[in-house]
Parts: structure tokens; sequence; C-alpha cells
């Protein structure tokens, strides 16, 4: 499996150079990105630059660090300086950042090597990357499938091995929900620990940047490398405590809770699989407590409310002025930037933009916007209470595996609903890692959540690693892409 | 209940012309989403309210002058400019 530390094996050994490694991705991302469409926009040149710069460094005799020369992909909400971004929106077409997003910074800095930027729902508003202006993201697993959202892109490309990890984020469930549906780890961090500077903004109350991988080890291993304070983001906060050297701590005694509102709706072969999982963790020592979160039931409105709110704010800077698209005809500023909107923006976004006016708008404010805040307080509160009883939250990522292409799109409202697993932690803030515990009959992959405390990293990850350790038949290989 | 009327309204203020013909899919669509969060109505908060995540407080620092993004940098993504100003014609 090509991870993060087989790479790294690989090319300090002098099994194969950089350069050809990095080739090597780009050929199979050319053989099988027209039916995956994972990635939006191929580096190539850039990617090899790196490439070239790390083969001097070995050549030279000097160490390398884990990521260098790993070959990556950033999801295209984050920003890279000269290198469209576009948030997969016609809005944003042919725009060049002039500034790199800050966890790019620290990656660079370690000579990663970017492939190319993925595909993504339409500023990540969306659970299956289809509402892409550039259409949707293919499951590895099966390309009939979508490889969920809004992250979809990386996690396609990581499944299907043109890509070692990427970097994505997550607002409502955007990394998780496509690392289950696509068999891999993905990690929404803890509000502040990861700085959203270059992140362009959906919901910046609930967005954070997060690792995409294969394995459990390689998400502790990027975590560690993009948890830095960041004076420019006034919410970052940084990572305090390192969790790569904390994965094979001892497990024995953690107290697992489940939550019986997390197992509500969830179709009957994922609540297997997440309670056999929960059967693994006790055979490791673990003990697994049972107990209620009932203002769960009102995560998925808050969530809206809040996301949809804080996106139409976030949103009004595209006018058709400063960047990306502009209408061709129009009479009057007011026309122009009205014509601009409606012509750039895809029909979720609007949808979006429109609820969060509304919620916002007098008259409606208290009895919706304000209602949410409240009650976002209490579920923060009850999270809280639950943590003083256990250490870590079991819970399916998401009550399916992945949907067909097309399906999502057809009925925005239940396709909202199959978040309910992954926006509470968003809501309150919390870190929630994501990791396959099955498939079903349709050979589709089964993720499970593990939730933690505030900036309780370390935690979660030692106990992901743990159960990958203890059933690595959960974390299958797909036939595509670079075989190490 | 959602209007029309409402609709329009919203609109307007989101900078977002509506055509006609959507009018009506777009007034039931936005019924539909409210009363799905409708359901937070009956919820029973707690009263404590909601400040914000992780207990963040202000980050404040001196208000020094350091080097920013050269003019011609950013221009470089705008539609139109001219003499280093955005350009807005006011038709086109």
């Amino acid at each position: 499996m090509g991870t993060i530390s087989k790479i790294h094996e690989m090319l300090t050994t002098k099994q194969c150079s950089c350069t050809e490694l990095t080739k090597s991705y780009l050929e199979q991302i050319e053989k099988s990105n027209p039916e995956l469409n994972a990635y939006v926009n191929v580096t190539g040149d850039e990617a090899l630059r790196a490439a070239e710069a790390v083969d001097k460094k070995l050549a030279a005799g000097e160490e390398i660090g884990m990521l260098e020369g790993v070959p990556m992909t950033l999801k295209d909400n984050l920003s890279t300086k000269g290198i469209e971004t576009t948030c997969c929106s016609k809005i944003l077409t042919g725009y060049k950042p002039i500034y790199n997003a800050t966890v790019w910074e620290l990656l660079q800095a370690q000579n990663a090597v970017m492939l190319g930027k993925t595909n993504m729902d339409e500023f990540a508003m969306g659970s299956s990357s289809e509402t892409s202006y550039f259409g949707g993201a293919a499951n590895p697993f099966n390309t009939k499938h979508c490889a969920g959202g809004s992250s979809g892109g990386v996690a396609s490309a990581v499944g299907a091995n043109i890509a070692a990890y990427g970097l994505g984020s997550d607002t409502g469930g955007s990394i998780r929900q496509p690392a289950s549906f696509c068999g891999i780890v993905g990690l929404k961090p803890t509000y502040g620990a990861v700085s959203r500077y270059g992140l362009i903004a959906y919901g910046s109350s609930l967005d954070q940047i997060g690792p995409i991988t294969k394995s459990v080890e390689d998400a502790a291993i990027v975590f560690d490398a993009i948890s830095k304070q960041d004076e420019r983001d006034s919410t970052s906060k940084g990572s305090s405590e390192e969790t790569y050297s904390k994965l094979d701590n001892d497990i024995k005694g953690l107290k697992i809770g489940i939550a019986r509102e997390y197992l509500d709706g969830v179709r009957d072969d994922v609540k297997e699989a997440v309670l056999e999982a929960a059967e693994v963790y006790k055979s490791l020592g673990a003990e697994i407590v049972y107990f209620d979160l009932p203002a769960l039931k009102y995560a998925l409105p808050v969530y809206y409310i809040i996301a949809c709110a804080e996106a139409s704010s976030n949103l009004g800077r595209y006018d058709g002025i400063r960047y990306g698209y502009k209408t061709a005809h129009y009479n009057g500023t007011h026309d122009m930037i009205c014509r601009t909107r409606s012509e750039g923006f895809g029909e979720e976004v609007k949808r979006r933009i429109l609820l969060g006016t509304y919620v916002l708008s007098a008259g409606y404010y208290d009895a919706y916007y304000k209602k949410a805040q409240d009650l976002r307080g209490s579920i923060i509160r009850s999270f809280n209470d639950a943590f003083e009883n256990c250490d870590v939250i079991l819970a399916p990522t998401v009550p399916m595996t992945a949907f067909e292409m097309g399906h999502a799109v057809s009925d925005p409202i239940e396709t909202y609903l199959t978040d309910i697993c992954t926006v509470p932690v968003n809501i309150a803030g919390l870190p929630g890692v994501s990791i396959p515990c099955g498939f079903n009959a349709k050979g589709m992959p089964i993720g499970m959540q593990l939730i933690g405390r505030s900036f309780g990293e370390a935690t979660i990850l030692n106990a992901a690693y743990k159960y990958q350790q203890a059933a690595p038949d959960k974390f299958m290989d797909t036939k595509w892409g670079v075989k190490l | 209940m959602v209007t029309r009327e409402d609709v329009e309204n919203i609109a307007l203020l989101s900078k977002l012309f509506v055509p006609e013909e959507e009018l009506d899919g777009l007034t039931k669509s936005m019924q539909e989403i409210i009363d799905f969060a409708d359901a937070i109505n009956n919820a029973p908060a707690d009263g404590e309210g909601f400040d914000n995540i992780n207990n963040l407080s202000n980050v404040f620092r001196e208000d020094e002058v350091v080097p920013s993004y050269d003019c011609k940098e950013i221009l470089c993504n705008a539609p139109e400019q001219a003499e280093d100003h955005f350009l807005v014609r006011n038709r086109e």
C-alpha cells in the first residue's frame, strides 16, 4: 500500500528516485482520472520540480523528513499561490491566489510533492461532490457510486492510489464522509488545531482542514505537520500534543462511549459493523459504555441554519469586481453583481445563500439563527457531560454506504439527512476520525468515527491505530493506481 | 410560511436573480427546508446560550506597519482594472 512511511522508506533506501515515483503517479493520474474525475487540475511540472529538489538532497546524502517527496494532493478550496483555485465553482474560474494557505506553506517547507488540485462540491456544499462545476468524483470501489463529499476528489484520489495522501476541509463531515465512502482514513481536527488561513471560507465557525490518508499512522504524521499555531488565523491555537508517538499506547481501560441516538436510523449493515468494532475494542481491553445524547436530535437543523447563515455572509465577496467570473452584459452595478452571482453560482450554493439570508433577516433572526446558536451551546455542553463518563465516543460515520451517482442531487433534504452522524462534531468543535470498519454485501466500505475531547487527537488516533492493527482486513486497497 | 414575496425579497438581499419560472419551485423547496429547520422551535435550550468554541479569546498584537501584497499582484485577478484600481463600468 502506498502509505507515507512506505514511500519514505523507498526513497531513503534508494529503491526509486522521487522523480521516478512522481512520474509513475502522474502516469496513473492520466490513466485513471478520466473515469474517476478526482483531479480538476494536475500540476505535473510543479510536482516534478519539487521531486527534483528532493532527489538533489538524497544525492547529497542529506536526511529527508517523513513527508519529503511524498506525492499528495490538495482540495481545490485550499489556496495555492499562482495555481488556479476554483472551489469547483464557475464563479472562481481563472482565480490564481497570490498567497498560499498556511497548511500548504507548512507542507511545502517539507518538500511535499503536490500532484494537483482535487474535485469537491462547489464551495464544499454537498455530500457527493456532484455539485462541482466539473461533475462528480467517482468511488474507487465502484465507479457507479460517488466518492462522497465535499472532499470527494481527495478521497477518490487517495483511495485510488493516485495520491499518497491529501488535505480536505470538513464543515459538516466533508473529510470523514468521503473517507468512509472510499474505505480510507479521514481526520477532522479540533476547531483551532489547524490554521484556516487560505482556506476559502464556507462556514467559518465550523470549517477545519485535515488529512485524508490510507492509514491511521499517515493521518497522525500529516496532522502533526499541519497543527501549528498561526497568527494569520485568530482562532488558531495549534496542537500541543504530538500524536504519532502515542499511536501504540495501550488502550486497556479506555472508556469508549456509544450514544444510542447515533445508531437511530442507521442501516443495519452499518450498525452491525460498528457494533462489531465495539467487540474488537472490548477484546483489546477497552470498556464500552452506552449513554444518551438527546441534544443530537437537533444537530442537523442547527448545523444547516448556522452553516448557511455563515455561508451567505462569506459568499458575499463574489461580486465580479475583484476576482473570478464576471457577467458579459449588464446595466448598472447592482445588475452586474446580481447577474455575475446568478450565472456564477450553482443551484445548491444559491439555495444555501438564500436560506442563510432568510434565517438572518429581520423577523426570522431570533427564531432561527439565535435559537440555533443557543442550541449549539446546549450540544457542546452535552458532549462535555458525555466526556465525564467516557474517553472516546464511537459512532457510525454515515448511516449508509456510498450513494449511486445522481442520487444525492435529486433530493436536497434527504441528502442533508445523511450528514446526521458527522455534523455534531463540527457544531461542538471536537476532533473526529473516520476509519474503515467493514464492507456491505455489495463490497462497498463502511466507516466508523471516533470522537474525542477538544484537542484530544492523540487519544482518538491511538484508539484508531489499535483497531487498524487488530482488524487490518477492513483496510482494503483498490485495484487502481500506483502499486508499491 | 415561505411566500413568493419572501423568496423575491431574500433574493434581492442576496444579490441573486431568480427567474420568474423558477420562483414557484424555489418557494416550495425553501418551504421544505424551513419546515425541516422548524424542528428547533420546540427544542429545549438550556438557557446558557453560546459564546464560542474551545474558550477562544481575542488575539491582540501591536499595530505595526509590515509589508503587504503588491497592488499589481492583487489586481492581476480582477476581471477589469485601470490605473492601479479595480474597474467597474456602469454598463457593458
